[in-house]
């Protein structure tokens, strides 16, 4: 292929989900905008936000990365369907996703308090960050083999997909279920 | 004979997780960095409101462009069609590709901001948000390009699996750059 043709075949399959990812980060940083509203009730949510949202990349961009190259080496069928490596796979990233938010809850708290910075309680930030892990990797896994499979089938390299989708789900609904559990845990922590 | 594509290898759930879940706390302490700095710009983002919008997409879009990358570079080691030579022209076109989608999209996004700043009322004017937006976009995009190139080689070099380390390693250090980019930019374009 000419160098020309493909520059433009990676920037066209490339730049219609990097809008869409635009479009997500965007709305995000809408809710964001409003969350910054809860920094008084909750001090040391703004830490935790940038924090939050690249584990969302770390452990769902791996485990896009695995199903692409399973993809790409015939490993993996592009099915929901019982493939011991996909399974394997997936329970790892619910393990590393809900494990490491309950990290970031500890870490942040740690931090604010060597920095001599008013945090909220310990049990705050890390409910917080408990529930919207769980919900986050509910929706991220699912989502996430939904659409690389789908884009597989229909000829998408599942190379140029993986980043934006991720960062992208992981935007929009790690904002939403964030802003979600901080609205929550102001409920029922008295 | 069993070879390593046989059997589940490297796609047994606690070898995964044993191999990831170390990486994974020292990232999120790396990007600690970048929750702290978004917490003491704390009362530039109340003042501007539409900053605090750009932040998702500032901090992310850069490792959006750096995954493309590494994506790309490691299904080709896995494949076995690249060794990482300069004279490689793929690589290069690579690099042209990433570069040309962060000028578009930073573009956009400052476009968007302005639109939503139209409809909430905001004060800042578009040729700001294309100074805050381009100047801050495009540093972390060339930092995003050389972070995975330098990961994915590092990987390869050291026999990791490059999904398990480069996409990760490269998102993150990019978004710690992202956010401190885009603050201290923010901070000097508005005179904060």
């Amino acid at each position: 292929m000419s160098v020309r043709r493909e520059f433009w075949s990676i920037y066209r399959e490339a730049l219609p989900i990097l809008l869409v990812a635009l479009g997500g980060g965007l709305f995000a940083g809408l809710v964001l905008e409003s969350i910054i509203e809860s920094v008084q009730r909750f001090p040391g949510i703004l830490v935790m936000v940038p924090v939050f949202l690249a584990t969302r990349g770390n452990v769902y961009g791996a485990l896009g990365g695995r199903i692409a190259s399973g993809l790409h080496q015939g490993l993996i069928p592009p099915e929901f369907e019982r493939n011991d490596r996909l399974v394997n796979a997936v329970v790892a990233s619910f393990i590393n996703g809900i494990g490491i938010s309950i990290v970031i809850g500890v870490i942040t708290w740690i931090a604010l308090l060597a920095l001599g910075r008013e945090a909220a309680a310990l049990y705050e930030l890390v409910g917080i960050m408990l529930i919207a892990g769980v919900l986050t990797s509910v929706v991220m896994i699912v989502g996430l083999l939904a659409l690389v499979f789908t884009g597989y089938k229909r000829g998408y390299d599942p190379d140029n997909l993986i980043g934006p989708i991720v960062t992208t789900l992981g935007d929009i609904f790690g904002m939403l279920f964030m802003l979600f559990a901080i609205l929550l845990v102001g409920v029922i922590v008295p | 004979m069993i070879t390593p594509q046989d059997s589940l290898g490297s796609w047994d759930t606690r070898r995964i997780v044993r191999n990831m879940f170390p990486l994974l706390v020292v990232l999120s302490a790396i990007v600690l960095v970048a929750g702290i700095t978004l917490e003491e710009a704390e009362e530039m983002l109340d003042r501007y409101g539409l900053l605090a919008v750009m932040v998702p997409t500032m901090v992310d879009m850069g490792g959006n462009l750096g995954a493309i990358l590494s994506s790309r570079l490691s299904t080709r080691f896995h494949l076995g069609t690249t060794d990482l030579d300069p004279r490689d022209r793929a690589l290069w076109i690579d690099i042209a590709a990433v570069i040309a989608l962060a000028a578009t999209i930073f573009t956009a996004l400052a476009i968007g901001a302005y639109a939503i700043g139209v409809v909430l009322g905001s004060d800042l004017t578009l040729s700001t948000l294309l100074v805050i937006s381009l100047v801050s976009g495009m540093s972390v995009a060339v930092i995003a390009v050389v972070f995975s190139f330098a990961a994915t080689y590092a990987s390869y070099r050291l026999g990791v699996d490059p999904d398990d380390t480069t996409i990760p390693i490269v998102t993150n250090v990019v978004d710690v750059c992202g956010m401190l980019i885009f603050i201290g930019v923010s901070a000097a374009v508005l005179g904060f």
